[in-house]
């Protein structure tokens, strides 16, 4: 199977962890599994038809959305790689405000000719094109990397994690009494105990399984770094509003307070609260 | 219309991020300007502002996913020097682990994907061979040692720091959990493994080196300023001091972290959206300064491990101190590794490294701090201005590649001019004019960020009315 790796505008942290798989890597790369085009491994400038693209980072910059419709153009399959390109990522904070106007006022000198024009704002890829598998994650875990491509490369439907993070979390959801919630590190938390339940904005319970809870087993909240799960992949599902129940039920802290406490900080949706995520066309193809 | 010529290559390969080239040639057909540039951006520097201390060290690592653990103890530093919270012993032996365990991951990485390559394969092979794939299936030896080495850095991010990329554990006050002696000894017997591997490297990056040193040496030197941290005159990452000697090697200038943005200016061009950093002191363009491997050998007169200390003194007995070639960055880099590799296992024979006392209590104030590590590539700055409230006003960052970029810009100009000639284009070009890029391993993701001093953020509770202006 002849692979491409390509790279728009993102951190590179989801190859980066796909290498980081160790013997489950080798045993990938030493299978039917050959790389012909990646600017970051390969010295070919010009990009091949290939059987699988994968893709990570998001589209930033015309030429990033260039690539990307000339990638889908020359592939059979492609591959969504981490939430930059499933979900617009990190990057998407910057769509509270046009980088373009900030950029005419500092960077009035910006030569357009040499470089490359800016997208009003940050997209994901299935803005532009047709996506067959979405691996959202920042990055993805390496496993979960090596077994849907090898998955994919075996012919066989990749495994799907329709739930959300909860389900892998070993926490105890015990509703407790509370009278405020808390900063991430603002005290220290119980092992055992629900983080929301002591007080912590933790996005488990509105983020898609898979990544085996990492960030909760280890005492941090759940940042949402996979998106959504299948249940709030419809436009008529407000995440906030479910958030705001959820954190409400289990710290018995007053809906409208919580609306408060939330709202005062912009951050707690980072990945993807300004996205421009389509997610009725995702549906049924997210790893 | 001018017989003005162009000549572009797009994309840099084996370089991590969106890089450019863009040969600009006379009527003559001769070169009279070249450019090494950014074509992306991401615009962190405005979009963080507002963001609580707290959750900023977890976010800012995005910038980049290949160092992010540098970034993020950068970070961390930064906002603890506002804070003016002292970190436990413990936690400060932790975090110098992390940084070992990101050198190792980074530099495994860099070392076998995307300069052996070079090193490998004779010049006249088919560019589409030439790369770590061909290699693995030639040599499948060279390839379980490329990946179990970098599994070993993985690996100690993954335990100490949570996660491999993008660590968890590393937050204001320390870190957040406990080594156990079990994990402890776990890495303990990689770490003994890994040196082995690492010693292979050695042998075999030296070899094929010496195979082409009369080529390599052709590439270039540029006798510029160095700057590295140093502590008592020792390779340092995690700690010490920031030093910048001369091109002759005499020390130019000593100073501590929160001294660093009183030597470095910062400076922007139309046609890239990668910064340039440089010397204050010497103004522009004689300010030109370059960091990373080559330079952490340049500043530092030994390392406290027994391999690094002797292949360092080896360094600078065959190559002069300070060395100047610009391929000499993929040399040192093995000395980084191997350093790296006998500093996490030196750490981790430390039954101390286990102690419970890994994390003290913070009291957020407002102000301005800064924060400087040796990232894989060079040293990193972070710094931060914080509101009463512990959120961010106001960022600075000055990446490795920023500081290296002029003098990477300058090599691309030379190896142009040694290949074009009235027009007539030497075979091997392309791979020359890489080949300098790569010795860099400059990070384009890292050193394409822009600020505006003037932006305001507004934060308005839910009833859309004005907290506060930042």
């Amino acid at each position: 199977m002849k692979v491409n790796i390509v790279s728009l505008t993102c951190c590179a942290g989801c190859v980066s962890s796909f290498l980081n798989a160790g013997e489950a890597l080798l045993e990938v790369l030493l299978g039917d599994f050959e790389i012909v085009y990646s600017p970051t491994f390969i010295d070919l400038k010009e990009i091949p038809n290939v059987d699988l693209a994968i893709v990570e980072g998001g589209v930033r910059t015309k030429d990033d959305e260039k690539l990307i419709r000339e990638v889908r153009a020359k592939s059979r399959t492609l591959v969504a790689l981490g939430i930059c390109a499933t979900h617009g990522g990190i990057t998407s904070l910057g769509n509270m405000l046009s980088l373009k106007k900030l950029l005419e006022k500092e960077y009035s000198l910006i030569d357009t000719a040499k470089l490359p024009e800016l997208e009003d704002l940050m997209y994901p890829i299935c803005n532009f094109v047709d996506v067959d598998y979405y691996i959202p994650g920042c990055p993805p875990m390496p496993f979960l990397i090596v077994h849907t491509l090898k998955n994919i490369t075996s012919g066989k439907q990749p495994l799907r994690h329709e739930s959300v993070v909860c389900t892998e979390c070993h926490r105890k959801i015990i509703p407790a009494k509370l009278d405020r919630l808390y900063g991430i590190y603002e005290k220290e938390s119980d092992p055992l105990l629900c983080l929301v339940s002591q007080g912590f904005v933790c996005l488990g319970s509105l983020t898609r399984e898979g990544c085996g809870a990492p960030c909760p087993r280890a005492g941090f909240t759940c940042f949402g770094c996979r998106g959504p799960p299948d249940s709030l992949m419809y436009r008529s599902r407000d995440m906030y509003a479910f958030l705001i129940q959820v954190i409400s039920k289990r710290t018995s802290i007053p809906e409208e307070k919580v609306k408060q406490e939330l709202y005062r900080n912009p951050f707690i949706f980072h990945t993807f609260i300004f996205s421009k995520f389509e997610r009725s066309k995702a549906r049924e193809k997210v790893i | 219309m001018s017989s003005r010529k162009e000549i572009t290559i797009s994309p840099t390969t084996r370089i991590e991020g969106h890089g450019k080239v863009t040969i600009v040639l006379d009527e003559l057909g001769n070169v009279s300007d070249a450019h090494f540039y950014a074509t992306e951006i991401r615009g962190f520097d405005y979009f963080l502002r507002g963001m609580e201390a707290d959750r900023l060290p977890f976010i800012i690592s995005r910038i980049c996913g290949v160092c992010s653990t540098a970034h993020i103890i950068a970070s961390v530093g930064t906002i603890e020097s506002i804070y003016k919270t002292e970190i436990t012993e413990t936690a400060k032996k932790l975090r110098e682990l992390l940084l070992m365990g990101q050198i190792i991951n980074n530099h495994s990485l860099v070392i076998y994907f995307l300069t052996l390559p070079d090193f490998y394969f004779p010049i006249e092979e088919d560019p589409s061979k030439r790369n770590i794939f061909q290699i693995m299936r030639e040599r499948p030896d060279i390839g379980k040692r490329a990946i179990s080495l970098r599994s070993f850095g993985a690996k100690i991010l993954d335990i100490i720091g949570k996660r491999e990329v993008h660590i968890l554990s590393t937050i204001p006050g320390g870190i957040i959990n406990p080594l156990k002696e079990r994990e402890r000894q776990g890495l303990l017997r990689e770490a003994e493994n890994s040196l082995t591997t690492t010693k292979e490297a050695l042998a075999l990056g030296k070899e094929l080196f010496e195979k082409n040193w009369t080529d390599f040496k052709k590439a270039g030197d540029y006798k510029t300023h160095y700057m590295a941290l140093t502590k008592d005159n020792a390779l340092e990452f995690y700690d010490g001091k920031i030093r910048i000697i001369d091109p002759e090697g005499a020390t130019m200038s000593e100073f501590t972290a929160q001294d660093y943005m009183e030597h470095l200016e910062e400076k922007t061009y139309s046609w890239t959206y990668a910064k340039f950093a440089y010397l204050k002191a010497l103004g522009w363009p004689k300010g030109i300064v370059q960091v990373g491997s080559t330079a952490r050998m340049n500043v530092n007169s030994k390392a406290t491990t027994e391999l690094a200390k002797k292949e360092l003194e080896e360094f600078k007995r065959k190559f002069g101190n300070p060395a100047h070639a610009t391929l000499l960055f993929d040399y040192a880099r093995l000395i980084d590794l191997t350093y790296a590799c006998e500093r996490a296992q030196e750490l981790l024979k430390d039954e101390s490294l286990t102690r419970t006392d890994t994390r003290v209590k913070v009291e957020p104030k407002g102000g301005r701090g800064i924060g400087v590590v040796e990232a894989p590539r060079g040293t990193l700055a972070h710094e931060y201005v914080l509101t009463r409230e512990g959120r961010l006003k106001q960022m600075k960052l000055i990446i490795p590649t920023q500081v290296n970029n002029e003098a990477i810009n300058l090599n691309v100009k030379d190896a142009a001019t040694e290949f074009i000639h009235k027009g007539e284009i030497k075979p091997g070009l392309l791979n020359r004019i890489e080949m300098v890029i790569r010795a860099y391993d400059p990070c384009i993701k890292c050193a394409t960020r822009q600020a505006n001093e003037k932006l305001t953020v507004e934060i308005k509770n839910s009833r859309g009315q004005l907290i506060e202006t930042l």
